[in-house]
């Protein structure tokens, strides 16, 4: 068993976990993590430093409804007459954590009723004829491997502490886990340091109450906030907590600067959606809107003093909401120089979220829970079934309606019949790739926009799933990763950038990881709907260098055959809609069509609905 | 859920009805109306965040009290940003909620003349006297749907429990009963299960319930104000039930500094003592739930001239609304609203006032516009204002 104290590097991740532990309406710790670093250790780790006796649930990746929520039980009841409730996982953690390995692959309806829970802090039972609250207030730790996918970002806002991501533990800190592994460290030195541990943490309760933090100092964290682009007024409340608490471990009954830098690095960073801009911070405070401000004023002038004690002997709290802001810029700048985005989770979301194109249905995919249906053209659940016919065998027997009725062992009523529901990623994603090259780059955009909200408002019915790629300049670049939502495209679709080259391979190239990535998301079928002339004019190469030189023409051809027939290979339906004027075309769009073993459309001035109509032809 | 919602429930649900004796049950001596039921005691954990403490958002806070004034008006569907408060006003609305008179300890809180028309359409009951019905006030009910709900609770179901026990067969209502004359609310409503909205559509519609099960068959009355939220990136909303919703209020995050900063003070301080909170807010609330009283009474009083009318119908129209739903929605909403500022007359002010919350979610999409739904009633409203004025 290795202990809290034991584990090595993942510095942040136990630093939130101890912000946690002292305060718990943080709501959580998501911690995304590389295999084997260690990360599940860690959580398991967590309830060491907790109070004994607080609850650790664990929550299985498979869990059923009815094991999440809880319950009738069928077998004590049937047993004893008397309706017996089961308690879901989510009130078992009450006053405890919840914790979830792997939670960005953990199924979507799970993870409503997780969201759900949180924002509650309880479970309504609303289930096969029970009706019960079961208190369900839990801290939830989520561990994950980012390449798996992401957590679904509704789950994420719900938590307060989101760990940046740590790819790699340094070189000394791989020695220590050596010899942890290898049993060469002092138990007792274990013990005693987890012992100091929980005394600080149990200290540190004790002192949040007692710690205050100013007016300045909430103000400069919320304009963190805005400045980071981060969504949502609950944040404000986490990033507050975070860093109260933060101080509290520290034994300070004020809000120092490093408490909210730490609350900025684990609740606001990464969920940032854009960089700071210097500049524009400032001046970036929103223009006061409405006047309902007006209940308020003298009430907070009154409370102002309260807030800050001893405002004397605090030098640093008279700075100004603004020079703390740009203290936090700094801070932000410093301990995240390049890339910030890159770390974030809101940039990483552009992959998918997990409730897109899922749908139950009464066919195929797991087995999520039986309902009452027709037998027939659906799968009869036969325990559930047998289950619910089961309490009315007596008063069944002693009806008089049912004397026709040959004698039976059981009798079994329409009404009984319990079908089986599966949860499945049906539906099809269409990748759209536009040529946004040249001159009738914006028409073709138009047409491409229109044909991707056209597909997406029926989308709903078939659960389908739209993406959008389009190529110019040096490579292929995804506007609108595959999504279901109509809102979101048009969104993600406003600014289009047109002109300059045909980087005709990127796209292909773009596409198909697109195509790889629905996959082991459970996207079976796919297609490609390719808008543009097929004459691609810049390689592969430029995509990763853009200081490549320009590729000769055989290159350019044979990259573009051999990605086309890699994608065909993989099962990739498409088709190639050009949209040239007849007399310019040198016949290369339907040799791509060709290619890609797809087929070829030949739609001047095309109108979505013609597009659209292409697409589903097929 | 509230507090006095969560314990009226739990009574409501251990409550099942023996389907033959309901009415002798309910025959009483005295005639004379009870007073006011005290609310169900209140737990300490778990209070529900003040309505009037909550910051901006003020689309969406009149959303709903305009639908408590006219229930009528079928519901409101909030879609926005995460983290901004959503589910916190909806849960906060029960305590600002008037009273309504229901048959006592009736489960699907059927007025008396519902009840009448209920039992005695039964077969073999006997004509029942009105004045021998009591009656109690109840808050106006707000009930949860969860995601997770199965559709027995929903719809009701025979309780298994007796059945087991004597045999007897005996309907347990459900959330649908519960709801009646109340509210009904979900959270995440876009990605409710494809068969509950079924179940709503169809409810929805009718205004009744129909449960049949084991050979006997149940109807009453499930007239509900619809109250829907969600984030609608994590998915659409199915086109007949977004159609369901009388209003459409949107919110988004709120960038505000002073705002945001009051957010967290009064979350803190809510968190920290939410009994001291309630009362520090309780004086606001009463005058609230007065205030939305007096609309109710005014309502009736309310006139609307033709020429507002017609002007409502000609935005409908320039906007290319389909079916009457649009006018309909706009015309008792601005009704409602006149009547919440105390005004007995309905003028083109309260028209533009809450034009944007009915008609936003009923305007074809068109992939291609980049204008918003809101500017573009906007738009047209102005259009309409204007030939109006010139008139």
């Amino acid at each position: 068993m290795i202990a809290f104290t034991d584990i090595v590097g993942m510095d942040l991740a136990k630093q939130a976990l101890m912000l946690l532990a002292v305060d718990s309406e943080l709501g959580g710790v998501v911690i995304p993590s590389a295999v084997g670093s260690g990360k599940s250790t860690i959580a398991r780790a967590f309830a060491d430093i907790l109070p004994e006796g607080t609850p650790f649930v664990e929550l299985p990746l498979n869990v059923t409804e009815d094991r999440l929520i809880g319950g009738v039980d069928l077998e004590a009841t049937l047993a004893t007459g008397i309706r017996v409730v089961q308690h879901g996982v989510l009130s078992k953690a009450h006053g405890g954590v919840l914790y979830v390995d792997s939670i960005s692959l953990l199924d979507s309806s799970a993870v409503s009723h997780i969201m759900d829970a949180i924002s509650r802090g309880e479970v309504l039972v609303e289930r096969e004829g029970l009706s019960e609250v079961h208190p369900a207030k839990f801290m939830l730790v989520g561990t994950y491997d980012p390449t798996d996918g992401e957590v679904r970002m509704g789950l994420l806002d719900r938590i307060g502490i989101i760990v940046p991501f740590t790819a790699q533990n340094d070189y000394r800190a791989r020695k220590k886990i050596v010899n942890i592994v290898l049993g060469t460290r002092d138990e007792d030195d274990t013990r005693d340091e987890l012992k100091m541990l929980s005394g600080l943490i149990q200290a540190a309760r004790e002192q949040l109450p007692h710690v205050s933090i100013t007016k300045e100092q909430v103000q400069a964290l919320i304009q963190t906030a805005i400045s980071l682009g981060v969504e949502g007024n609950r944040v404000d409340i986490f990033t507050v907590r975070a860093a109260l608490a933060s101080a509290a471990l520290a034994q300070r009954s004020d809000v120092e600067e490093e408490d909210m830098k730490l609350a900025i690095k684990l609740v606001l960073i990464p969920r940032a959606t854009r960089m700071p801009d210097r500049e524009a911070a400032s001046d970036e405070m929103p223009p006061q809107e409405e006047p309902p401000q007006d209940e308020e004023p003298e009430a907070e002038d009154e409370e102002a003093p309260s807030d800050t004690p001893d405002a004397e002997a605090e030098e640093e709290q008279k700075e100004t909401p603004d020079m703390i802001e740009e203290l936090m810029m700094d801070a932000i700048e410093m301990e995240l120089p390049d890339n910030i985005l890159n770390i974030s989770l809101a940039s990483k979301k552009k992959t998918t979220t997990g409730s897109r194109g899922e749908a139950l249905n009464n066919r195929r995919g797991r087995f999520v829970r039986a309902q009452p249906g027709e037998m027939r053209g659906n799968k009869v659940a036969l325990i559930p079934t047998l289950i619910s016919a089961a309490p009315w065998q007596e008063t069944r027997k002693r009806d008089k309606k049912m004397e026709g009725r040959p004698k039976t062992a059981l009798i079994i009523t329409k009404d009984d019949v319990k079908i089986k529901r599966f949860r499945d990623k049906s539906g099809t994603l269409f990748i759209f790739m536009v040529d946004a090259s040249g001159s009738m780059a914006l028409n073709r955009m138009r047409q491409a926009k229109g044909a991707v909200a056209s597909l997406l408002q029926n989308a709903y019915v078939h659960r389908d799933q739209v993406a959008l790629i389009s190529f110019r300049g040096k490579q292929a670049q995804v506007l609108l990763p595959p999504s279901q939502s109509v809102d979101r495209a048009k969104r993600e679709l406003d600014v289009l950038p047109t002109g300059g080259g045909t980087p005709l391979a990127s796209a292909l190239y773009l596409g198909w990881e697109t195509a790889k990535q629905a996959r082991t998301k459970g996207i079976s079928q796919i297609m490609f709907v390719l808008i543009t002339d097929g004459r691609g004019n810049i390689g592969l190469q430029a995509t990763f260098d853009p200081n490549a030189e320009k590729a000769p023409k055989e290159e350019l051809e044979k990259e573009i055959e051999a990605l086309s027939l890699s994608i065909q290979a993989d099962g990739v339906a498409a088709i190639v809609i050009d949209t040239q004027m007849n007399y310019l075309s040198r016949g290369e769009a339907p040799k791509l069509a060709q290619k890609l073993g797809g087929r070829y459309f030949y739609l001047p001035n095309a109108k979505a609905e013609q597009i659209v109509e292409a697409a589903l032809s097929f | 859920m509230t507090q006095t919602e969560t314990a009226a429930k739990k009574s409501a649900a251990k409550k099942t009805v023996a389907v033959k004796v309901k009415a002798d049950a309910t025959v009483a001596t005295t005639p004379e109306p009870k007073k006011a039921a005290k609310p169900a005691a209140k737990k300490k954990s778990g209070l529900a965040f003040p309505f009037t403490a909550i910051v901006g958002q003020e689309e969406m806070k009149l959303s709903l009290i305009l639908n408590i004034i006219d229930p009528r008006i079928g519901g409101v569907l909030v879609m926005g940003h995460r983290g901004t408060g959503k589910s916190t006003t909806v849960r906060a609305l029960a305590e600002v909620l008037p009273l309504i008179e229901r048959v006592e300890g009736d489960t699907y809180n059927r007025t008396v003349e519902q009840y009448l028309e209920n039992e005695e359409g039964k077969k073999g009951a006997k004509a029942i006297d009105p004045f021998t019905i009591r009656t109690e006030k109840i808050p106006v009910p707000v009930v949860d749907l969860p995601l997770g709900a199965t559709e027995d609770r929903v719809c009701g179901t025979i309780d298994i429990e007796q059945a087991l026990t004597s045999g007897v067969k005996a309907f347990e209502p459900g959330l649908l009963a519960q709801a009646n004359r109340g509210f009904l609310y979900i959270d995440e409503v876009n990605l409710l299960d494809d068969h509950l909205v079924d179940v709503l559509l169809d409810v929805a519609a009718s205004g009744k319930n129909v449960v049949e099960r084991e050979g006997i068959s149940i109807r009453h009355p499930a007239r509900f104000v619809l109250v829907g939220s969600g984030n609608p990136e994590e998915g659409e909303l199915r086109p007949q039930l977004l159609d369901r919703f009388g209003l459409h209020a949107r919110i988004i995050t709120i960038l505000d500094i002073g705002k945001r900063v009051d957010i967290v003070k009064r979350r803190r301080e809510f968190d920290d003592d939410p009994d001291a909170f309630m009362k520090k807010y309780n004086r606001e609330q009463l005058k609230l739930q007065k205030k939305i009283q007096q609309a109710k009474d005014l309502l009736p009083e309310v006139t609307m001239t033709d020429s507002v009318l017609t002007d409502i119908a000609r935005l409908c129209m320039n906007l290319g609304i389909d079916g009457h739903r649009g006018e309909l929605t706009i015309t008792r909403t601005a009704y409602a609203h006149a009547a919440f500022r105390g005004e007995t007359v309905v003028t083109m002010k309260h028209v533009k006032e809450i034009a944007g919350l009915c008609l936003r979610h009923r305007l074809r999409k068109d992939p291609l516009e980049t204008l918003d739904a809101g500017e573009k009633i906007d738009r047209e409203l102005a259009k309409v204002l204007g030939e109006a004025e010139a008139v």
